[in-house]
């Protein structure tokens, strides 16, 4: 009995270090940290192969989560955060500049995704995905009229009270507030944030609804609600599934929001970093990346492809990100976090 | 009357089971589903097992949540086992310290011992991943070992000790022949719990982790922005493993046994 | 007897460093302002005011542990019979018992959970089942019902364990003794069984108590974004809005209201022993 346990634990011991090796070898490592289910089959197996390289994936659900562990210590030499977040770290001076003798491809990328105000001349950042925030809804139980002249408001129409879902975050809920009562989605002013809170206290109270993150996508997929906020890539997606289903903007604006790739300060290997976001910016890359994650390509020509008629989103609504002038991206700001987040666990509490 | 009793329990054991059991049926009825849904069943379909398959990430997730709760429940069964006995016999002052600093990964919230083995870790400048998630899941696995050795200890007849010592034993021949056999029902139903909270751990895990490292938990969480049923074929895989593992743990001694009676015989 | 003392040296000299450190941290950022910098310190109460002057703080707190309390009572319920049934049942039926109880905890918690959504949703198993009997169709998921339900499935095996744990080891000439004495079924129960399997009982409660109250993942999706407990509210501060210092406080609070009930449940430990010693 005791041999045999000894042997056990000496297998044990052996088969650790080895297979902890076996990840390493003597392949260069790539360390990638990006939002869960935001890569297409065979991206990263294809950038391995041209490379020779190892790519190590961690996945985080919120720039939040990511902020935490980055300002932890923790080394990664990709991180493919959000607008406003890559604006934060910029402040904080925790990215390095991007080597543009490295990024050929940048040529390839929309007009629309490129000198964006949180880094105007792309020096540190390259665009992954992007796209806004809308309504997704049940075409046979929605009147595309409500929608049309509510807007957000429609999350306070009584004929659908009791059927709709919120999507629990204070960011993109208050967001609506704000273009709902004509402000912008950056105001720091107290009177309009008040009333912004009393608007989403309204919905809570009076509407019964459910406040969801991701499970949106799968419970609007199968009709359990009649509409819900989603954004447009997850709402992309989910239509291509199911045609009963559709994605309108309000003509009082929304978030338009980009998820950029960035370089830490304190990457390992910045070289084969650019090199990595030279390669997701070939049409090959870009294809798989938005065909199997329904968000919206940076690529030109891949964004014309895929809503051309044989495209994998042709006239689907969701997919192509409008242009309109009330529209914004959101900024860094302390204060705002906060005092928002402070304020829709209220609005939560409150809820009936 | 005793037979309706007897009855009674039955029922009532066999609906515990039907709670107990139902999400994990449920679980594997639909790793076998063609789409995703998990509430529709489309059809038969081994899609998802070949997606687990190919998918390299998803394995090594299942080797490190397997060998961390492997480690984490031996070392933290010895160490916690061995540190309840002398605590057993340690000074009240003593006692009632280790008790209570043990309370703190007991009752804190998890992410708040996960924030702060964060701070800790990254004070130290450690670089996370293996070591740092098992020393985390070591440090909070002890703790349910002594609490369940503790009230064993306490229920201990002191005497049958020093009878033994009076008898010749040394101290250590005495712990091992006299109060490990006494504490083992306790031991045991510690590593249980042990081996559970590691392999169930997923929010200090989450915190400490690093370097690509991740179990299944910090999968199945990052991957359930999209429901994912290869987690459903990976959980029904992992409960395939586990029967086998304890048919064997079950069967094979008594196979053992009986072909060691029948040479006997022979 | 003293050589055995040094035995607990090592696990002393652990303790106070990855235990005792971080909780050091945490005291630290609760009772300081602001950033991530552990340098500045500037001493503030600040962070606890914020939590006991708005109602929202308090009303969380006491639903979290009417929640954990209700599970706790639950666990107790099912779990009395259940740990009792199998701790007298013969040997080689025990273990199986044990392990019958044990496995479905090993399926990862995640995806169990999981399950429960998918069971409960509106066009899940249950209801289909209740549309057949005729019932019309119940919201289940995203109430109180659910999270419920949830932590209880989550805990009850632990509870299970530890009564079983102290059941077993219980001397069965107790009973006999008892039964010459006189006492019948009920009476011995209530004098032998119950006080000797009470130190279970209350290791069970901690077991279940404590995740239960400090539980995040099971009301998120049982109980859908607006069922706000303790633990939504932690992990909120340290993953969305970054207020560490809040966060810190937060926790130390509910450490706090924890260690009170912790004592107090010792405390009946204690005077269930002496009495019984009395007796």
């Amino acid at each position: 009995m005791k041999k045999r346990l000894i042997a056990a634990t000496l297998l044990f011991g052996m088969l650790i270090p080895m297979l902890l090796m076996s990840g390493c070898g003597k392949k260069e490592v790539l360390k990638l940290y990006l939002p869960g289910e935001y890569l297409g089959d065979g991206v990263i197996s294809g950038f391995e192969k041209a490379y020779n390289c190892k790519v190590i994936i961690e996945n985080f659900d919120s720039n939040e989560m990511m902020y935490t562990k980055i300002s932890a210590g923790d080394s990664y030499d990709v991180l493919i955060p959000s607008d406003y977040m890559i604006e934060r770290l910029l402040k904080e001076d925790q990215l390095q500049k991007l080597d543009k003798s490295l990024i050929t491809n940048i040529g390839n990328l929309a007009p629309e995704v490129t000198n964006l105000s949180f880094d105007p001349d792309n020096s540190y950042s390259v665009p992954y995905f992007w796209g806004n925030v809308g309504i997704v809804y049940t075409k046979n139980r929605v009147d595309l009229a409500d929608l049309e002249k509510d807007g957000f408001g429609i999350f306070l129409n009584e004929k659908y009270k009791g059927n709709i879902y919120v999507y629990d975050s204070e960011r993109d809920m208050f967001m609506c507030a704000f273009k709902t009562l004509g402000y912008s989605c950056n105001t720091e002013n107290e009177d309009e944030i008040q009333e912004a809170y009393d608007w989403l206290v309204k919905i809570g109270k009076t509407m019964s609804p459910v406040y969801v993150t991701d499970e949106i996508i799968d419970n609007m997929l199968h009709e359990y609600e009649d509409l819900g906020i989603m954004y447009s890539g997850d709402a992309a997606y989910i239509i291509s599934e199911n045609p009963n289903l559709g994605y309108f903007v309000p003509e009082s604006g929304t978030n338009r929001w980009f998820d950029a790739m960035v370089i830490p300060k304190n990457a390992a290997n910045p070289e084969l970093a650019n090199k990595f976001i030279n390669y997701m910016c070939t049409e090959k890359a870009a294809r798989l990346n938005t065909q199997g994650v329904g968000y919206a390509s940076p690529v030109a020509s891949i964004l014309k492809e895929m809503t051309s008629e044989d495209g994998d989103y042709f006239e689907n609504e969701a997919y192509y990100p409008r242009t309109n002038a009330n529209d914004e991206l959101f900024h860094d700001s302390e204060y705002l976090r906060k005092r928002l987040s402070e304020l829709w666990i209220k609005v939560k509490a409150a809820s009936e | 009357m005793k037979k309706s009793r007897r009855i009674g329990s039955k029922i009532f054991m066999g609906v515990l089971m039907l709670f107990f059991y139902a999400p994990i049926i449920y679980t594997i009825f639909f790793s076998f589903n063609s789409g995703r849904s998990l509430t529709h069943f489309d059809g038969f379909s081994l899609q998802w097992y070949g997606k687990m398959f190919s998918d390299s990430n998803m394995l090594q997730a299942v080797f490190y949540t397997i060998v961390i709760a492997v480690i984490a429940t031996a070392v933290s069964t010895i160490v916690g086992t061995i540190t309840a006995i002398g605590l057993s016999k340690s000074h009240r002052i003593l006692k009632l310290i280790v008790e209570q600093v043990n309370n703190f990964p007991l009752m804190n919230p998890d992410i708040v011992t996960a924030i702060g083995l964060l701070m800790l870790f990254s004070g130290l400048h450690a670089s996370k991943g293996f070591v740092t998630m098992l020393l985390a899941h070591i440090m909070f696995c002890i703790p349910y070992v002594m609490l369940s050795v503790t009230p064993k200890l306490k229920s201990l007849d002191s005497n049958i000790l020093e009878a033994a010592m009076d008898l010749g034993c040394t101290p250590m021949q005495a712990l091992i022949k006299v109060i490990v056999p006494q504490i083992m029902p306790g031991v045991v139903s510690g590593a249980l719990i042990a081996f559970t909270m590691s392999f169930d751990d997923f929010v200090i895990s989450y915190f400490v982790t690093g370097n690509g490292v991740s179990n299944i938990s910090i999968l199945v969480y990052t991957m359930s922005k999209r429901v994912n049923p290869s987690i459903n074929a990976l959980s029904t895989l992992i409960i395939v493993i586990i029967s086998v593992f304890l048919l064997l743990v079950n069967i094979v001694p008594s196979l053992y046994n009986k072909s060691k009676a029948k040479s006997a015989k022979g | 007897m003293k050589s055995f003392r040094k035995m607990t040296y090592p696990y002393v000299v652990w303790i106070s460093f990855i235990v005792v450190a971080p909780m050091f941290l945490i005291l630290l950022y609760a009772f300081t302002k602001e950033g991530n910098a552990v340098m500045d310190f500037v001493f503030t109460l600040d962070n606890f005011k914020k939590f006991f002057v708005d109602s929202v703080f308090i009303d969380v707190l006491l639903r979290s542990l009417r929640v954990a309390l209700v599970t706790t009572v639950l666990c107790i319920l099912i779990g009395y019979p259940a740990g009792y049934f199998i701790a007298k049942s013969s040997e080689g039926v025990k273990m199986r018992w044990v392990l019958l109880i044990t496995f479905p905890t090993w399926i990862n918690m995640l995806v169990r959970t999981y399950a429960w959504v998918g069971i409960l949703q509106d066009d899940g198993i249950v209801n289909n089942i209740l549309s057949i009997i005729g019932v019309r169709s119940i919201t289940l998921l995203h109430t109180e019902f659910a999270v419920i339900l949830g932590m209880v499935y989550n805990f009850l095996p632990f509870m299970i364990l530890q009564i079983y744990t102290a059941l077993t080891k219980m001397d069965n000439s107790l009973l006999e003794a008892a039964a010459d004495l006189g006492a019948d079924r009920v009476r011995s129960f209530l004098k032998v069984t119950l006080p000797l399997s009470l130190p279970g009982v209350l290791s069970g409660i901690t077991l279940v108590f404590l995740p239960a109250v400090s539980s995040f993942f099971i009301p998120k999706l049982l109980g859908g974004g607006q069922y706000v407990m303790v633990g939504n509210l932690i992990e909120s501060q340290f993953l969305t809005s970054g207020d560490w210092n809040f966060g810190s406080a937060i926790s130390l609070i509910m450490v706090i209201i924890i260690m009170i009930s912790l004592y107090l449940t010792k405390k009946v430990d204690k005077t269930e022993l002496t009495e019984r010693r009395a007796n």
